[in-house]
């Protein structure tokens, strides 16, 4: 060893957490940053206000009808992916075109933690999203009804916990495509619609590798739906029975495991990857 | 003396395009210049030296240590990149202390070195404005705040200097000699080499990813001995000086020059060529009125030997 090697100073353990935990807030703050936020912000409020809107012309208007097709087939298949999407696919990507990722890559965190805290950071904001999404919705469509606090609320928090774990699916896929490809954003836009839409309404065993397969059966399994709001979903879903659909640990294990083992082939890759950072003078 | 920075046959290549071709390079303690014109290689050798890179031959070390990913090395290593890129939503003092807390300094500890970074460009009265709303000047002292911040022992500058105005210029330039001071050792790259000039005599040329010379500038010097020196000479009777000289067999070429009175004169033997001249100015009336080398300056020794 060196001289110069040794005098390199050493941290302590709590400097290298409190490095990552700058880091997971800083991913935080971009993500809250720029329009990005304001985008989603618009598309989760759409659906808010046309069940109010549809509430306010149509008394009559079934709350579950309302619930079955922004809750359980919108937020699901559309929204929550495509947020997953705009954020985790450019976790990397919005760092190198805005040259920032050099400042990242400078500082005392292994290359694979700064992936890593960077998705996880994307993985909370993402839930938060989609959570606030979730009651805002059964707010808009269930407020004021004579059950709201004693089935509506509880059904909601259930169903926040199924969109977070979808989210850590999504993200960790989303955010490996960013890895791999500059089209990522229309990658997985092909992908939301041809696999988590076309392949999981197909009766095959191919769609239970599909993100949204267990988020339908969790929803089936966990939310205690009305039963008219259930058998509509089963029948919807392709899932007449529920007995040959996987138990609510098994979704929940292959949901956390996937993502766990992508995000963890992510960081490996992002580790073992140079990113070339345009520099003025084109070198 | 250890190097600080070692490039051992470091080939780096982009596709087709040759970043850095076969370096060899041992850059001791102090303050070095990288100097050479853009698409030199300047930015790849940096990005190299700071882990950004990987070479696709041959080995880079700093401080002894493997550069690629790794973390313990970041600690006693800061950059100023080129690219003017920021948070822009963050405040000058944000961005510092945010850099120094993904150093691994806790939070008081960083408050105080981003407060002491800032104070030392110059950044204490703007720093908490948006950096959106910085000059350049402003952005290339945030810029240098955020490389030094966490006290490395080794930092290194992507022309640190682009685009600053004169008062500026003069302050980061005093702040790298601080540095430098304070035991810091500096590799600042430029292509204008006026700057490099004011900040060390330890110079290293790049020219189309190659290594063209290294060392003191007074070495670098020697080199160019073997290409033709350029003489100003001011006369009064210069057409007669030029019939004189056009005689000597260590004139490689005489140029008569726009202004008044004035001719160039090449030379491959520069010794030979300034030992004579106190006799031609006494010799039949010549009267020398200025005679000076355009080879003064280190613009002249770059454009000598990355013409070669």
């Amino acid at each position: 060893m060196t001289v110069a090697e040794r005098s390199i100073p050493q941290r302590s353990r709590s400097a290298e957490l409190s490095a990552l935990f700058t880091l997971f807030v800083l991913t935080v703050r971009q993500h809250t940053h720029g329009r990005r936020l304001l985008v989603i912000g618009f598309l989760y409020l759409l659906p808010c206000v046309l069940a109010v809107v549809l509430r306010t012309l149509n008394k009559s208007t079934a709350g579950e009808s309302l619930e079955f097709s922004l809750v359980f087939w919108l937020l699901p298949h559309g929204l929550a992916p495509l947020t997953a999407l705009l954020y985790a696919a450019g976790i990397v990507t919005d760092e190198v075109e805005e040259q920032t990722l050099t400042y990242l890559l400078m500082r005392s965190i292994p290359r694979w933690a700064i992936y890593f805290t960077k998705l996880l950071a994307t993985v909370c904001v993402t839930t938060a999203l989609v959570a606030a999404a979730v009651i805002g919705l059964y707010l808009a469509i269930y407020a004021g009804t004579p059950n709201f606090g004693t089935d509506v609320l509880p059904r909601a928090g259930r169903a926040v916990v199924v969109m977070a774990l979808a989210q850590v699916g999504y993200c960790a896929l989303f955010g490996f495509l960013g890895l791999f490809t500059k089209r990522s954003l229309i990658a997985g836009i092909a992908y939301i619609v041809a696999i988590e839409g076309i392949l999981a309404n197909m009766d095959f065993v191919g769609r239970s590798f599909t993100v949204v397969y267990y988020v339908r059966t969790l929803t089936l399994r966990w939310l205690e739906l009305p039963h008219e709001l259930q058998l509509r979903c089963q029948d919807a879903w392709g899932l007449p029975d529920l007995n040959p659909l996987p138990n609510s640990g098994r979704c929940v294990l292959i949901l956390l495991g996937f993502g766990v083992v992508v995000s963890v082939l992510s960081s490996l890759r992002f580790a073992r990857s140079e990113f070339h950072v345009k520099t003025p003078g084109g070198e | 003396m250890n190097p600080i920075i070692t490039f051992d046959g470091v080939s780096k290549w982009y596709a087709n395009v040759i970043g850095l071709n076969k370096l060899t390079l041992h850059i001791p303690a102090g303050v070095t210049g990288l100097l050479g014109p853009n698409g030199a290689g300047k930015s790849t050798l940096l990005q190299l030296a700071t882990g950004q890179l990987q070479p696709s031959q041959g080995a880079v070390r700093v401080l002894g240590q493997s550069v690629w990913d790794n973390p313990v090395l970041n600690r006693a290593v800061g950059l100023c990149p080129e690219q003017d890129s920021f948070y822009e939503w963050m405040t000058g003092h944000d961005f510092v202390r945010t850099n120094a807390r993904l150093s691994g300094l806790s939070r008081r500890d960083a408050v105080a070195a981003a407060d002491k970074a800032m104070a030392r460009v110059g950044m204490t009265e703007n720093m908490n404005r948006a950096i959106r709303g910085y000059s350049k000047g402003m952005r290339q002292r945030t810029k240098l705040a955020q490389a030094f911040v966490h006290e490395p022992q080794v930092l290194f500058l992507d022309e640190p200097l682009t685009g600053t105005d004169p008062v500026a210029r003069r302050d980061m330039i005093e702040v790298i000699r601080g540095m430098a001071a304070d035991g810091c050792s500096v590799l600042v790259s430029s292509h204008v080499l006026h700057e490099i000039q004011s900040l060390t005599q330890q110079i290293v040329l790049l020219h189309r990813g190659r290594l063209v010379a290294e060392g003191h500038v007074r070495d670098i010097r020697n080199l160019i001995d073997k290409h033709p020196h350029r003489i100003v000479l001011v006369c009064d009777r210069y057409r007669d000086l030029a019939a004189k000289l056009s005689t000597c067999d260590d004139v490689d070429g005489i140029q008569f020059l726009a202004c008044d009175s004035g001719l160039m004169v090449e030379t491959r033997q520069p010794d030979t060529f300034y030992a004579r001249l106190p006799a031609l100015a006494r010799t039949d009336g010549l009267a020398l009125r200025e005679v000076y080398s355009d080879d003064d300056n280190l613009e002249a020794v770059f454009k000598y030997l990355v013409s070669k």
